[in-house]
């Protein structure tokens, strides 16, 4: 049975404003049926082969929408799906308005004159509650960075001020390896962003250790991931 | 006019180079070639190493029509690598600077493979993809520091193809990867096999470990054939380093990409990172097999450049180290 | 009191909302709907929490309408079935669609631009009071949607009841 390609996604999107083009997916923002939307589409990549680009794109599709209903239902805020092209591989999703990557945020509040110890390491501790919560629902992000949290300006319960976002690299797992990886991976990108930042870091971690019960496990992992790097023999 | 010799012999290859401001004088290089089905071991590879060196010394002067007066600096491969090899290549290092009177430097293997590249392409900043038997990372310049952004968790790139074509006994004449390379291009039939990317960093004993166990079932049941699995295996490892390269790149902002390594010598790998880049508007550099695979003058280059920024390793810490992070070390000689 | 929305994706699409309470002929309306004589969707509005919702079920509808990929026989009875969190048509049509002794209906209606003849047909079939469009939240059973949806206490702080409800709608074909 000969299936119609649907071009009505490539065509809106060929008419709406482009708001990044990351490395793996264009992001735009648009209207949808009323309300400000944001639209992530998988573009393919052409270095790939295509069965192998086909499997991917699709696979990190599902797996992205997957993950946000997972970690909403755990009471983790993520950006609501409100629709998917499957065939384009689009996902219309709310568009966090008013809201400042945590990244940007820490590197402005570090920038500005006023005392913002107190500021930052607010943050670290709640970022550290959230990814504990979310490993407890054995969500592994996989993409964690400063740039795939989002801080949405809100007088509303402090709870739900954080946001993830970017779950294309996301998967179910419940070994305290994989969580290990998941932070490694933060703590990595963390550094290397925002220079001087070990301390607080380290309250991250200790926000995440009090927040998680089976932190303990995923910590000792991470310390092994840690001296991976350093202790690997580089011979094949 | 500044002269290195540089003596590198991490793994299986012992190469002797002279660099005379950044001409290539001489590079004369061993390889020890194990049978197939066979990886090579720390003190055969040594015992090959030793029986070799001397008469790579005299070629490297011969081919550069130097005399050890000539030589203004003996560098060496400092680490990381396997031991046993690495103290052969070091002793004799040492040995020459002591007999000839000239100062010692040892250096970084991953930072010769940079710096190399950097000699022959002429790239200006490149995001670095470093990919061998032993080591897998993407690597940006920042303050000083060879900053690692992405590597593999867990095996090199170059290990899990070597030890792919040990387990349907490929030769390892000249090189079990320029084997897999050859066959890859006779493959058709794309096989899905398991592809790990974790933020910035990638996964090769997944794939490996599944491809050890399923290739002879595939393989007898016809499913496919040894070029299929070759192909497909290239294709997915591949497809990981180009997209963790690319992430690198978004992050850093950059537009050149440098490979450097011996698995960089792969056409597939290149042709891959070339699409990548021109679909970004980037610049794609490459080296050949002179150079891609660990090599003397490699070492020669990056002591050129460390000698010239005035550094010096005193014989009491001129020791080897198997494990040496390349962001370990201060590139006092960019800014 | 109707309200239109155009579909951005399908530009020559519209989405029109109509809402009634006090409704009389629940049964009649129903038997017209599966004889085909009725040019909309009937839903039970007390399983609605705002217009949003039925907007992404028609959308979704129409998408797959123009990509062939329909579950259910006709466009209609497709937007009823995509407001159910699951994959059970039969399930959906009982929750979501209207029953005999129901006496409030939300018709939905997917037309062109020219929509005054078409709405007209529809106001003149129902026996009830029309009520606007962003009343229906008045309308809405929120513990049955609630227990219908599955949604958790925690969910509910990180969002409105909205929000969740759309959410599944949005992802159950891959969950």
């Amino acid at each position: 049975m000969a299936q119609e390609k649907n071009m009505a996604v490539p065509q809106l999107l060929s008419n709406v404003e482009l708001v990044k083009q990351g490395a793996e997916a264009r992001v735009y923002r648009t209207e949808f049926l009323g309300k400000p939307t944001i639209v992530k589409e998988r573009f393919p990549k052409r270095y790939r082969h295509p069965v192998l680009d086909q499997k991917l794109t699709h696979r990190r599709t599902v797996q992205e929408v997957r993950s946000i209903l997972r970690c909403r239902r755990a009471g983790i805020s993520a950006p609501v799906v409100y629709f998917v092209d499957y065939m384009s591989h689009c996902i219309f999703l709310e568009e966090v308005v008013g809201s400042l990557t945590v990244c940007d945020h820490i590197a402005s509040t570090q920038q500005s004159e006023s005392c913002q110890d107190q500021e930052l390491e607010w943050l670290a501790q709640r970022v550290g509650q959230i990814l504990a919560k979310m490993h407890d629902e054995d969500v592994i992000h996989g993409d964690l960075t400063t740039s795939n949290m989002l801080l949405r300006r809100g007088p509303e319960d402090p709870e739900s001020n954080l946001v993830l976002i970017d779950f294309g690299l996301s998967y179910i797992s419940a070994l305290p390896e994989d969580k290990g990886v998941d932070l490694y991976v933060l703590e990595k990108a963390f550094l290397s962003t925002h220079p001087n930042t070990e301390a607080l870091f380290e309250k991250l971690l200790k926000s995440y250790t009090a927040s998680s019960k089976k932190s303990s496990a995923v910590i000792k992992k991470l310390d092994e991931v840690r001296l991976r790097g350093r202790k690997r023999s580089m011979v094949g | 006019m500044t002269v290195v010799i540089g003596f590198e012999g991490s793994a299986n290859k012992i190469g002797i180079g002279i660099i005379r401001d950044g001409e290539v004088l001489s590079n004369p290089r061993r390889t020890y070639i194990t049978p197939p089905g066979q990886g090579f071991m720390p003190s055969d590879t040594a015992r090959h190493h030793r029986a070799v060196i001397l008469t790579v010394l005299k070629e490297a002067l011969e081919q550069a029509g130097l005399k050890p007066a000539d030589i203004d600096c003996v560098a060496y491969t400092k680490g990381p690598g396997m031991g046993a090899p690495l103290v052969t290549v070091a002793l004799v290092a040492r040995t020459v600077s002591q007999l000839w009177g000239k100062p010692l430097l040892g250096v970084n293997h991953c930072i010769g493979h940079i710096e190399m590249g950097r000699l022959i392409t002429k790239a200006n900043n490149p995001t670095v993809l470093y990919v061998s038997g032993g080591n897998t990372q993407v690597i940006a310049y920042s303050e000083r520091r060879y900053r690692i952004f992405g590597e593999t968790i867990d095996i090199a790139v170059g290990n899990c193809l070597d030890r792919f074509a040990r387990v349907i006994k490929i030769s390892n004449d000249p090189s079990p990867g320029y084997n897999i390379e050859q066959m890859a291009k006779k493959g058709s039939q794309y096989v899905e096999l398991p592809y790990t990317v974790k933020g910035m960093d990638v996964s090769f004993s997944g794939i490996l470990s599944y491809i050890e166990e399923a290739a002879h079932k595939m393989l007898s049941s016809g499913q496919c054939t040894a070029e299929d699995l070759c192909f497909s295996l290239q294709e997915t490892v591949f497809s990981m380093l180009v997209e963790i390269t690319e992430r690198a790149m978004a992050h850093c902002g950059s537009q050149e990409v440098l490979i450097v390594g011996g698995v960089g010598c792969n056409l597939r790998l290149q042709e891959m990172m070339g699409v990548m880049c021109k679909e970004r508007g980037a610049k794609l550099f490459a080296t050949d097999e002179r150079f891609c695979i660990d090599n003397g003058a490699m070492i020669a280059q990056a002591g050129w450049e460390m000698f010239r920024s005035g550094q010096v390793t005193e014989l009491e810490d001129s020791w080897i180290t198997q494990r040496y992070r390349t962001d370990e070390v201060q590139v006092t000689w960019r800014d | 009191m109707h309200l239109t929305q155009e579909l951005e994706l399908f530009p020559d699409h519209r989405v029109t909302q109509m809402l009634f309470k006090e409704v009389k002929n629940a049964a009649g309306l129903r038997q017209s709907a599966v004889e085909g004589k009725i040019n909309g969707a009937l839903i039970n509005p007390t399983m609605l929490v705002n217009p949003f919702q039925v907007l992404v079920a028609a959308n979704k509808a129409v998408h797959l309408q123009k990509s062939g990929k329909m579950k259910t026989r006709s466009l209609y009875s497709e937007i009823i079935f995509n407001l159910s969190p699951n994959n059970n048509i039969s399930e959906a049509f009982k929750r979501f669609g209207i029953s005999d002794g129901d006496d409030s209906v939300m018709v939905v209606v997917v037309h062109n631009k020219d929509e005054s003849e078409l709405l007209a047909d529809i106001t003149a079939k129902v026996e009830g009071r029309q009520i606007p469009v962003e009343d229906v939240s008045s309308l809405s059973d929120s513990a049955k949607i609630k227990k219908l949806y599955k949604i958790t206490p925690q969910e509910e702080k990180c969002g409105t009841l909205l929000d969740a409800v759309v959410c599944r709608m949005a992802t159950k074909d891959v969950m």
